[in-house]
């Protein structure tokens, strides 16, 4: 039942968010999760690489608010939001849908695990896990993403 | 014509040691480079490395010995241009070290990879990994050296791709065998090696401080 209510509750949230935000808004919405999702990940790979001291502590807590905002930029790709403000995100996205629905679910599927995995304490899971994550962020940006110029 | 063991004298240890930890490097950069990820931090390793090599080589080229030095083997224009009409002309010329085209080559190949791995220091892959002096400078400034990062790097598979054809040219066309020479080489003196060995050492302790040392917060 509880898992009815929330599936139903994150259905309705994505409903929400792709009729009522505008195409403008939801650029700056995706544009902030990521920014939140490079801060948070970029700390747990500095772990993971031994450039910042490990702690179970902050592993969770980065973990934890990277699996918060991993799931926000999914809902922001709506309509009329290849070009609204400034953006990279290449009109492939709306061409391909369901291949770049399928890496972006890819990607929350590994940052929930490494959100678990960080939890457990193991350095080298934890490790894993941020490799696997890594690999799945950069299969969109390789492909849907403009490069800098 | 020279014959190839007249050529192969042309090369001291350090020099062949260099050229051949640079293409290892170079190969696995590219390599590493593409692949992202978890190879980033193999990636920016081997970019130090190439640091470090660059440096002794820049000091190899004023100090070393006389062929690896730039005052033997840069030429002017007229001089470049007139071999490469005696290229043309189908001559087999073999000038011990370099000819006045590999000369330039030289140095065009030094520059952009010094820009590649300068540029890779302020550089980020926008996911989590960023070169160590990016913390330094503006995002803005990140995403230029990161963009000219990108464009070096295509410039530079068409320069080692020439680079590649150049010595298959001589190799089978002129069948001069400069690979040879890069690998067996002129006899050097253990003073040599000794000298070459500091300068690396120098290089490689401010590439150290440079990427570790000043960085850390």
């Amino acid at each position: 039942m509880k898992t009815v209510l929330l599936a139903l509750a994150l259905v309705a949230t994505a409903a929400i968010a792709q009729a009522q935000i505008k195409p403008e808004t939801q650029v700056k919405l995706r544009k902030s999760a990521y920014s939140l999702m490079n801060y948070s990940f970029g700390a747990l790979d500095a772990m993971a690489e031994g450039k910042r001291p490990y702690s179970k502590d902050d592993a969770v807590r980065f973990a934890d608010l990277l699996q918060q905002v991993s799931t926000v930029p999914k809902t922001m790709f709506g309509e009329g939001t290849d070009k609204a403000g400034e953006t990279r995100a290449k009109p492939e996205i709306w061409t391909h849908r369901a291949d770049f629905d399928t890496k972006m679910n890819k990607m929350i599927d590994e940052v929930a695990n490494l959100a678990q995995v960080a939890r457990s304490g193991d350095q080298a899971a934890l490790k894993r896990a941020v490799h696997e994550t890594d690999n799945a962020c950069n299969a969109c940006h390789d492909e849907y993403r403009t490069k800098r110029q | 014509m020279i014959a190839p063991g007249a050529q192969a004298s042309a090369w001291d240890l350090p020099t062949r040691l260099f050229h051949w930890a640079l293409t290892v490097l170079v190969v696995f950069s590219y390599v590493t480079g593409k692949l992202g990820g978890e190879w980033m931090t193999w990636h920016m390793r081997s970019g130090y490395t190439i640091l470090a090599l660059i440096g002794f080589r820049l000091a190899w080229g004023f100090v070393g010995p006389a062929p690896a030095r730039f005052a033997s083997f840069l030429r002017g224009p007229a001089t470049t241009l007139a071999y490469l009409r005696t290229l043309r002309a189908g001559n087999r010329p073999a000038p011990a070290g370099h000819n006045p085209l590999g000369g330039w080559n030289v140095v065009l190949m030094l520059a952009l990879l010094a820009l590649q791995a300068g540029t890779g220091l302020f550089s980020n892959d926008e996911s989590a990994h960023e070169g160590p002096l990016a913390a330094k400078v503006s995002d803005a400034m990140v995403d230029r050296m990161s963009a000219i990062h990108g464009w070096v790097q295509l410039v530079l598979v068409v320069v080692v791709a020439l680079h590649v054809a150049a010595v298959l040219f001589y190799q089978l066309g002129l069948r001069i065998d400069v690979v040879r020479s890069m690998v067996a080489g002129a006899p050097t003196a253990p003073r040599t090696v000794a000298l070459a060995a500091a300068f690396a050492a120098a290089s490689a302790a401010v590439v150290y401080w440079l990427v570790v040392l000043y960085p850390k917060p």
